[in-house]
């Protein structure tokens, strides 16, 4: 099993070419770019086995931008990492851009993030030791591209970092600007979707409203799907998927705010009664 | 991306200082060795100057041991220039193109026996060059086997006969002291790079999950530590250098290189440095990187992280494997007697025992926290830090191997040597029955005639030591006396196991029954051997007597007229031992002959305590370096295990911990590494010295004198107080960087 060709006129990559020769993919590139058919995944073994995943079946449009909720322990973490190839689902397939993970070596897997997808994540997400600019370029360089230095401004510039501060290293920036960075880095393979956990988590709602307003607008024709705990992020989303104990409970277009305040409010008081206290997943 | 990786290093190199300073201290060592091994030693060519070609005896002793397709051929350098026949340079004035042969005597460490030249000095006819001639000299004396044929630059290396000597006990210390550095430094390496891997997976995560292939992580941190190998070579060179320079005056003044000699010195020895660091760095960096590439990129996500608490079986399997090598050995060394057992079993010992403490570290931590765990009710210090330990079993255990590695290799030498000198001492004590003991310089067959004359005298020997070789069964030399003829029974109790000790002649030998047992030279009373003397000769005897307290006075009884004149000094005793007679009249005898000391059996002892109280120098310099190596270490590891932690405090001390608690919880920490790190290490250092003291003094408890057990108990626990206490002060004064 290899990756299928991407749909832009890039010149392909050498390992993508040789994977391309075994693929069947004519009828892939219409195909939603993530897809999860029945995806299980369970940690530990035994009488302690948790099940963080049950079974979910769900795609992600081309050039969606969905946001998926739930109480704490309720699976959305899990299902990224497996939509996104950081976990190995337990049982189900996963389809990401085109290639069945599960059918992928390693490498492929990661040549296909580096390629294809861009990530977010709540805090951590450069290397304290790289310059921001050389953050940016990270996915570039790890593919042997050349990382002009234009590239690395423009993509900062649509994240509204100035040049002067692609020469600091992440910890002379402020919590804001370097999700600005990590989104820049997103931005930079102009990727075909992109994966964020809880991207504003840990910013204040300013700047989380800002930080949602340039990934929403600086991701035109990417798939996005962002993980969130926070009702406000669902303003910028066309969709949003609520996951309760590792299934989904319900799916809304165009979610309200306020209603998705509500549904998550439902869900937590469900999970209280349930006695649902498993940890984050 | 390695560039990028590798330019990372100059912008947050915390993690990586450790591996920076081990590679910069191995290359320290190596650099040192280096220059020592190189000495250049001053050798003006004097007499020789006027020879086209010099030669002289082979300094090497070659027997071949075993027989049929066992043979093998075995060298030991000789303790004392044998000489040449001085008839040989007739022999050698007739050999075309030879112009004059001339018989040279009296030069430096030459030979004193009658007969012999120490070297034959050829000068050549005009039109024939030295090689020619060397080369036909060497066809003269079929092939040149037993000698040294020298030409040109070669001749000065002639001019002093105790030189071959002086640089072969030099290069014996070398043997023993370069393997157990490199070692050593292995070791360090190995605790220091796994630790720095281990502590950025998190930021390898990140990389995996944003698109780095496990070969890319892995090549990164393969160059990585490459580079921190040739910058510790570099960063080396330097004290490198002034340590060897320090290594060959400490040398020369312990009469192991000739005085005036001084360290080689050259910048190849930096790049030398380098490429013994790269193998060492890149090799403890392969598990390390394998780990970091196998690093789970939703670990990315993960805000905190508990380490894997259960080891890997294969791990614990290698370990546990590490473990039952220890039992083994000592169990072969338990079997099996003489010093050849130590040189054979010492370093197999000690690295089992280290390298099962390093795999089974985690299990030690884990087994440990859980026995220390009902310390935890004692407050929330104690409590944070037992869950710390817990979580992190093997970044504990990263902090634990080096201070079982400084207190298992110290000990185990420290120790040995203490144990050796005890058994010897204690030997000597029952050994030596002798009213009294007369020493110094001096003593000769006269004195000795002089002595048996004075009135009450019931018995009177003059000894000398020397070393002996023997084939038991690999050649190597032993500690022996030469005893002067005479009522040896009457001064010595040497414990007669078996014959009998009275009047050793030519012919006879007596020996040890450490030496006599199976499995070394396995031989008995009435049986014949052959030893070969300081200056290879070999003495065929008779085995009269077999005795057990060897310690004291060697493995070996030779009588003395035999070893006369093959010892490379002149005939006579360094001491006498006195039965019967009067103080007063021995001590006016004494008075007669300047040099000579009398002393009471009493006085004897206590002069012998003091000195078997102090260690060899080659022991006092394997202690010291492995010592500081394991502080380096140690000190590394600690710090940069402790700092890495800064984040923790900072989280501790906002949610309402106050700098006490935090405090104790690192007093707590430093406390778990240091008892079970000093465990680990005893362990070690027990399992080592049961099975070689065994061996070597026939007991298997070793002597421990509480002094030398307390300071390194010591220095351990005030080091790792203070590297953890001072690491978490400085963090405590700016938690949020």
């Amino acid at each position: 099993m290899t990756i299928p060709r991407r749909p832009d006129p890039e010149p392909p990559r050498k390992t993508v070419q040789a994977a391309e020769q075994l693929l069947n993919v004519k009828d892939q590139l219409a195909a939603a770019p993530v897809v999860l058919h029945a995806v299980s995944k369970r940690f530990g073994r035994g009488r302690g086995a948790v099940t963080a995943l049950d079974g979910v079946s769900l795609s992600f449009p081309a050039r969606s931008f969905t946001a998926v909720l739930g109480v704490s322990g309720s699976g959305k973490t899990t299902l990224l990492q497996c939509a996104a190839g950081l976990e190995k689902p337990s049982s189900g397939t996963v389809r990401l851009c085109g290639a069945e993970l599960a059918r992928v070596s390693d490498r492929q897997r990661a040549v296909l993030r580096r390629q294809r997808v861009g990530f977010v994540f709540q805090e951590l997400n450069l290397v304290p030791e790289l310059t921001v600019g050389e953050n940016i370029a990270l996915p570039l360089r790890l593919d042997r591209r050349r990382a002009a230095w234009a590239v690395i401004e423009r993509a900062a510039a649509r994240v509204g970092l100035h040049p002067g501060q692609l020469r600091r290293l992440p910890s002379e920036l402020s919590g804001g600007q370097q999700q600005r960075a990590a989104i820049a880095r997103a931005l930079v393979i102009t990727p075909e979707v992109i994966f964020a956990d809880e991207p504003t988590g840990a910013l204040d709602p300013y700047t989380a409203e800002g930080v949602m307003r340039l990934l929403r607008q600086s991701t035109g024709g990417t798939t996005v799907v962002v993980v969130t705990h926070q009702p406000e992020v669902t303003r910028f989303c066309d969709r949003a998927v609520f996951l309760y104990a590792g299934r989904v409970d319900a799916i809304i277009d165009a979610p309200e705010p306020a209603a998705v305040a509500a549904r998550l409010h439902a869900l937590g008081e469900r999970a209280s009664s349930e006695h649902v206290n498993g940890g984050e997943r | 991306m390695r560039g990028w990786m590798l330019a990372g290093l100059r912008r947050h190199p915390g993690p990586m200082v450790g591996t920076l300073a081990a590679a910069a201290t191995a290359a320290t060592l190596s650099i040192a060795a280096f220059g020592a091994a190189g000495a250049h030693s001053p050798s003006p060519l004097g007499r020789l100057a006027g020879a086209s070609v010099v030669v002289a005896a082979d300094p090497q002793l070659e027997v071949t041991v075993g027989t049929g397709h066992s043979a093998t051929v075995q060298t030991a350098p000789l303790q004392a220039y044998r000489g040449v026949p001085a008839r040989l340079a007739g022999q050698l004035g007739r050999v075309p193109g030879v112009a004059a042969a001339t018989g040279e005597t009296g030069l430096p460490g030459g030979t004193v026996r009658p007969g012999l030249a120490d070297l034959i000095a050829v000068r050549a006819d005009p039109g024939v060059s030295a090689g020619t001639l060397a080369r036909r000299i060497k066809a003269a004396l079929h092939g040149g086997a037993g000698y040294t044929i020298a030409a040109g630059a070669a001749r000065a290396g002639l001019a002093n006969l105790g030189l071959a000597v002086e640089i072969a006990n030099g290069h014996a210390l070398g043997d023993v002291v370069i393997p157990l550095l490199i070692i050593t430094a292995l070791f360090a390496l190995a605790a220091t790079t796994a630790l720095s891997v281990d502590l950025r997976q998190r930021r390898f995560a990140l990389l995996r999950a944003i698109g780095a292939t496990r070969g890319q992580v892995r090549r990164a941190v393969l160059a990585e530590q490459a580079l921190l190998a040739v910058a510790g070579g570099l960063l080396g060179y330097p004290a490198g250098a002034v340590a060897g320079a320090l290594g060959v005056r400490a040398l020369v003044a312990h009469g192991m290189l000739p005085a005036g000699s001084s360290a080689a010195s050259s910048p190849w020895f930096a790049v030398l440095a380098c490429v013994i660091n790269l193998p060492v760095c890149v090799l403890s960096a392969l598990l390390a990187a394998r780990r970091a590439a196998r690093t789970s990129p939703a670990r990315a996500m993960r805000e905190t992280h508990a380490e894997r608490t259960q080891p890997h079986p294969v791990r614990v399997l290698l370990g546990l494997a590490a473990g039952t090598g220890l039992v083994v050995f000592s169990v072969l060394a338990l079997h099996s007697s003489g010093p050849g057992a130590e040189a054979a079993m010492a370093l197999p010992l000690l690295m089992a025992g280290m390298v099962a403490v390093a795999l089974l570290g985690p299990v030690l931590v884990i087994a440990a926290a859980a026995v220390l765990r009902p310390l935890a009710s004692t407050g929330p210090a104690a409590r944070l830090a037992l869950a710390g330990i817990g979580r992190l079993p093997r970044r504990t255990a990263s902090a634990i191997v080096p201070i079982a590695m400084a207190v298992g290799m110290t000990g185990a030498i420290a120790f040995f040597n203490t144990s050796e000198a005890h058994a010897a001492l204690a030997q000597s004590e029952r050994a030596v029955t002798a009213s009294y003991v007369v020493g110094g310089r001096g003593l000769d067959a006269k004195l000795l005639t002089q002595a048996r004359d004075l009135p009450g005298v019931r018995a009177v020997v003059g000894i000398t030591a020397l070393e002996a070789a023997v084939t038991d069964p690999n050649l190597e030399f032993l500690g022996a006396e030469a005893v002067s003829a005479g009522q040896i029974g009457q001064v010595l109790d040497l414990g007669v196991a078996g014959g009998s000790l009275s009047g050793l002649k030519p012919g006879q030998i007596a020996i040890s029954t450490l030496e006599a047992s199976s499995g070394v030279m396995g031989t008995g009373v009435g049986a014949t051997i052959t030893v070969y003397l300081p200056d290879g000769t070999p003495y065929r005897a008779t085995v009269t007597a077999i005795y057990h307290r060897s310690l004291a006075l060697g493995d070996l009884l030779i009588p003395a007229s035999v070893a006369d004149g093959h010892t490379g000094a002149a005939a006579g005793y360094s001491q006498i031992l006195i039965s019967g007679g009067s103080q007063r009249e021995l001590a006016a005898l004494a008075a007669d002959h300047p040099g000579t000391r009398l002393a009471s059996r009493a006085v004897y002892n206590a002069q012998l305590a003091q000195d078997t109280g102090q260690n060899s120098f080659g022991d006092d310099i394997i202690l010291g370096v492995i010592a500081a190596l394991a502080a380096v270490t140690m000190i590394n590891t600690l710090a940069v295990s402790t700092a890495e932690r800064r984040r923790q405090v900072w989280l501790l001390s906002r949610i309402g911990a106050t700098t006490r608690q935090l405090a104790g919880a690192f007093g707590w920490q430093a406390l778990f590494i240091t008892v079970v790190g000093l465990a680990a290490g005893v362990a070690v250092c027990a399992g080592t010295l049961t099975g070689l003291d065994r061996a070597v003094t026939g007991s298997a408890v070793p002597y421990i004198p509480a002094a030398p057990a307390a300071l390194i108990i010591t220095a351990v626990a005030t080091l790792t107080f203070a590297t953890i206490m001072t690491s978490f002060a400085a963090m405590s004064r700016h938690p949020a960087q």
